[in-house]
Formats: C-alpha cells, sequence, structure tokens
C-alpha cells in the first residue's frame, strides 16, 4: 500500500512529527465522528437511515458482553480457517511448482474454482460439518487458500534461473533452493495474498454463521436487521470493521517484520 | 491467473481439460460407489440432470443474478476510476481520503448488505448498490497504485514539452495505470457475481443466491448444487470477457 509508505516516510522525520504521524489518524476520526453527530442532528435525519455515533457507541455499551463474545467466536473462526488456508495455499504452490504436471492437470481447476461464488457452498459446508465452529473455518479456508497459492506460484515465477544454477552447482539439494531461494523470492507476493486471504476468511466467517448459529458477528447482523434494529446493524458494522482492519494490520505488521527487505509494493 | 493465461499451448488445455474429467469421475465413483446422500454429496450426473429438470426457472434467476451483477459492476467502475483520478489530481485530499478508504475497504462488504436491504428493499436496487459499493472499492484502490506507478521523471519529461495536468494525465497517467486497473477489474468480477448472490440470500424477490437459499431449507440439495453450478458459469464467463478485453486491448500490460 502506497499508505503505509507516506506514513513509514512521516515516522522517520523527528519524534514530534512521529507522534504526530500516530495520532492524526485517531484525530481525523474523531473530527469525522463529530462531523457526522453534528450532521445527523442539524439535518434531523431519521435513525432509521443513519443513527448518530454516540447512539451506536452506546448500543454496543449496552450490551458489551453480546459483542465481544460474536467477535471472539467470529474472530476464532476467521483466524483458524485463514491460517489453515494459508499453510495449505503455500504447500499446494510448493506441491504445483515441483511436479509440473499436477500443476498442469488441477491449476486450471483451481482457477476456475476461483470464479466459483464459493460462499454459495456454505449451506453444503455447514450440513457436512454442523453448526460448529469448524464448518465455519472450513468456510474461512476453502475461500481463503486460492489466492495464497496463486500469488506464491506467481512469486515463484519470478527466481532468476540462473541463481537456481548457481546454488545447483555449489551442490545444493531441492529442499534447499526451495527454503533458501524460492521461499524467500515469493515472500512479498505472498503477503499480498496473505492480505487479501485475511479479509476473505472473515467474510467466509460472517456469511458462514448466517447458515445458522447462535454467536457470531454475523448471526448479530443477521439478528439486527429482522428486528429492524438499525442501530444494532451499525454497532455490529462497527465492531466487523475493528476485527478487518485488526487482522488486516496483524498481516501488514508482520510483513513490515518478515519481508524487511520491502519488496515490490 | 496470468499463469492461465499463458496456457495457449494444446497440451496444457488438453491437460487441464483432462484434470477436470478426473475430478469429475472421482466425484461420480465416491459418490455412486460410496452411494453418498444427495445431501452429503449428489453425483454429478444426478446435479446435471437437475439442471436439465430446472433449466427455466435456473435461467431465469441467473438472468436476475447477472443483471444486478452488471449493473452494479458498470457503476463501481465507473464510481471507483473517477474516485481515484479526482484523488490524484487533487493531492490535498489524499492524505484524508486513502486511509479512510483503505479502512473501509478492509470492513467485510457483507456487513453492510442488512442495512443496505433495509435502506433499498429486497428488489434489485439494493443488490446493485451492494455490488457497486463493493466494486468501487477495488477499483478505486488499484487505480491509485496504477496513477502512483508513473515515473517522476516521466512527469517531468512530458511537462517540460508544455503538457498540462489533463494531458498527463491523459496521456503518461492512465496509459501506465491501465494494467492494474485492469487486473483490479478482472478480480472484481467474480467479486461481484459473489456479492450478488450473497445479498439475495438475505432477502429477494428472485436470483441465485435466493434460490440456494430456498433450496437449503427445501433440504433439496441437487438444486443448491445446480444454482452453483449456473453461478459459476456466470462468472466464468465474465470473468473471460474481461480477461479477453485485457489481453485484446491492454497489449502493453506485462505483469
Amino acid at each position: 500500500m502506497s499508505g503505509s509508505i507516506a506514513y513509514a516516510a512521516n515516522l522517520s522525520v523527528t519524534p514530534a512529527g512521529r507522534i504526530y504521524a500516530a495520532v492524526k489518524p485517531i484525530l481525523w476520526l474523531a473530527v469525522g465522528l463529530l462531523a457526522v453527530e453534528v450532521l445527523v442532528m442539524a439535518f434531523e435525519i431519521r435513525p432509521y437511515y443513519l443513527p448518530r455515533p454516540s447512539a451506536i457507541a452506546s448500543g454496543i455499551m449496552a450490551t458489551p458482553g453480546a459483542y465481544l463474545a460474536g467477535l471472539w467466536r467470529t474472530f476464532l473462526e476467521t483466524a483458524l480457517g485463514f491460517l489453515a488456508g494459508s499453510v495449505f495455499g503455500v504447500v499446494m504452490a510448493v506441491v504445483f511448482h515441483r511436479w509440473l504436471a499436477l500443476k498442469e492437470l488441477f491449476f486450471p481447476l483451481f482457477i476456475v474454482s476461483q470464479t466459483i461464488p464459493v460462499i454459495a457452498f456454505g449451506a453444503v459446508v455447514v450440513l457436512w460439518f454442523g453448526n460448529t465452529l469448524f464448518a465455519k473455518a472450513v468456510i474461512s479456508f476453502y475461500i481463503s487458500f486460492l489466492p495464497v497459492t496463486v500469488n506464491t506460484l506467481l512469486g515463484f515465477s519470478s527466481v532468476d534461473p540462473r541463481q537456481v544454477q548457481l546454488m545447483r552447482s555449489f551442490g545444493a539439494r531441492d529442499g534447499q533452493i526451495l527454503r533458501r531461494l524460492y521461499l524467500p523470492a515469493a515472500l512479498p507476493q505472498l503477503f499480498v495474498a496473505l492480505k487479501l486471504a485475511s479479509s476473505l476468511a472473515l467474510v467466509g466467517a460472517i456469511v458462514g454463521e448466517w447458515f445458522g448459529d447462535t454467536t457470531g458477528l454475523g448471526v448479530l447482523l443477521l439478528q439486527a436487521m429482522y428486528n429492524e434494529n438499525v442501530v444494532g446493524i451499525w454497532a455490529t458494522i462497527v465492531v466487523s470493521a475493528c476485527l478487518g482492519m485488526g487482522l488486516y494490520s496483524l498481516v501488514s505488521f508482520a510483513e513490515r517484520k518478515i519481508v524487511f527487505w520491502g519488496g515490490e509494493q | 491467473m496470468t499463469a492461465f493465461m499463458q496456457t495457449d499451448s494444446a497440451r496444457q488445455i488438453s491437460r487441464g481439460i483432462a484434470g477436470a474429467l478426473l475430478v469429475a469421475a472421482v466425484w461420480e465413483i465416491c459418490a455412486r460407489g460410496l452411494n453418498l446422500p444427495a445431501y452429503i454429496l449428489p453425483s454429478v450426473t444426478s446435479i446435471l440432470a437437475g439442471m436439465a429438470g430446472d433449466l427455466a426457472s435456473l435461467l431465469e434467476a441467473a438472468r436476475f443474478t447477472a443483471t444486478e451483477s452488471f449493473a452494479g459492476y458498470a457503476i463501481g467502475c465507473l464510481v471507483g476510476m473517477a474516485a481515484a483520478i479526482l484523488v490524484t489530481m487533487i493531492p490535498s485530499a489524499r492524505s484524508i481520503v486513502l486511509p479512510l478508504a483503505t479502512a473501509i475497504n478492509s470492513v467485510p462488504v457483507v456487513a453492510y448488505s442488512p442495512l443496505v436491504l433495509l435502506w433499498f428493499g429486497i428488489g434489485m436496487a439494493s443488490k446493485i448498490v451492494m455490488v457497486a459499493v463493493a466494486v468501487s472499492f477495488t477499483i478505486f484502490l488499484s487505480t491509485i497504485a496504477g496513477l502512483d506507478r508513473v515515473d517522476r521523471k516521466s512527469v517531468d519529461l512530458i511537462r517540460s514539452f508544455g503538457a498540462g495536468r489533463l494531458a498527463v494525465l491523459w496521456r503518461l497517467r492512465l496509459p501506465t495505470a491501465l494494467p492494474l486497473i485492469i487486473a483490479g477489474m478482472r478480480v472484481s468480477t467474480v467479486r461481484s457475481v459473489i456479492v450478488a448472490i450473497v445479498t439475495e440470500m438475505l432477502g429477494a424477490y428472485g436470483g441465485l443466491g435466493w434460490v440456494i437459499y430456498q433450496a437449503v431449507l427445501q433440504i433439496d440439495f441437487v438444486k443448491v448444487w445446480a444454482a452453483i453450478i449456473v453461478a459459476s458459469a456466470i462468472s466464468l464467463a465474465f470473468f473471460g470477457a474481461i480477461s479477453f478485453v485485457e489481453r485484446r486491448y491492454v497489449f502493453w500490460s506485462k505483469a
């Protein structure tokens, strides 16, 4: 993201600038919320269309337990599916890379399956695994591994064949070439996919909960919608937003730590 | 995805078809051999038979979903690109708009769907709005990334020949950005169909998502699979069309 580069540039100026850069987004958020609050009051917009931010906040504070429980449950489903999906995605990429025949047989299917509205499977998966945490994790898993495989393969293809020959000439085995050359070379592309996969996994978990569950952010959304409780919908959107941004920044943080050489972006 | 585009050689295509047939055969053998009930895994042939039986209603639903996705997609692309160009032209807006857009984009799109359903009703309008929202953010971010790719020195050069802001945009920035924009458009095709279907599941008068939801309630899993296959056909065709445009008209793209 070019935005994070701009931030990084800001960060390295002065201590005061650093504090300003950290506080600035929060400051703008506060200003924005205040503006919405004033606008809603000034134009007397009905809560049905847009409730006041303070009403949403007090809606969350009224029953914090329900939102926290939903947040935790959805987080577990997403994290489980995302981690499994990422590992499986990288493993599939390595397998496809190692055995070209397998890649030619099945990679087109992978691509085709990427165009399948995966969420339609939600119903089937919930039926297979029951109304469990595991079923939602499976949906998240299925949604998130495809981009990881595609991008890891893309990263592998960026390796210079001369580097492989060089390592071979020094007697490096396949496993060593994979670990020392291919995987590090694929990391920048891999993280692009991981960022995408983290938000996809969250969507998978929320939609999975629509097919029947008792806790979770998806359940809260449905309940609020059936009760036409607009404040409740907004409150759940805010909580989902926090979860989404939290996951995204966690992956971005890992990216900055692991891909310290910056990669392509 | 790029790998898919380079598979022009006949061998790779035939291998791909062989892989698909292999999976279908294993599926059929599993479903029939293990005598799996339809709610676990219906056989491929029974799904195809179900599709043939329900063809009229499935096509009607497909028309519904396709209309919603195309309309939302077109609106989303236009809005996303226009917003990105505007933000690039007005640098001071950027530092506010970009973090905001990234933040809104990280909210799972489906979280908005109950709200949009309440606002726009359960007709087609709500689905078109949802698709447009989902697509416009992707297009916005990829357009910004593309417009930023321009080499500073190229801008200086074209400026030194007396090009104005609009000329820089039209002759330099947009052509440089186009490969990334169309890559975003390609990814968004699939996303638009998914979002339309998901929103239909929550409430609609018709469409594939509605068919899937009803079939789940009636425990008719052959119909669920039939609708999934029709939905995949739509998004595959949509994806293929945009990929074709990409290869045909964005020939200078190498990524």
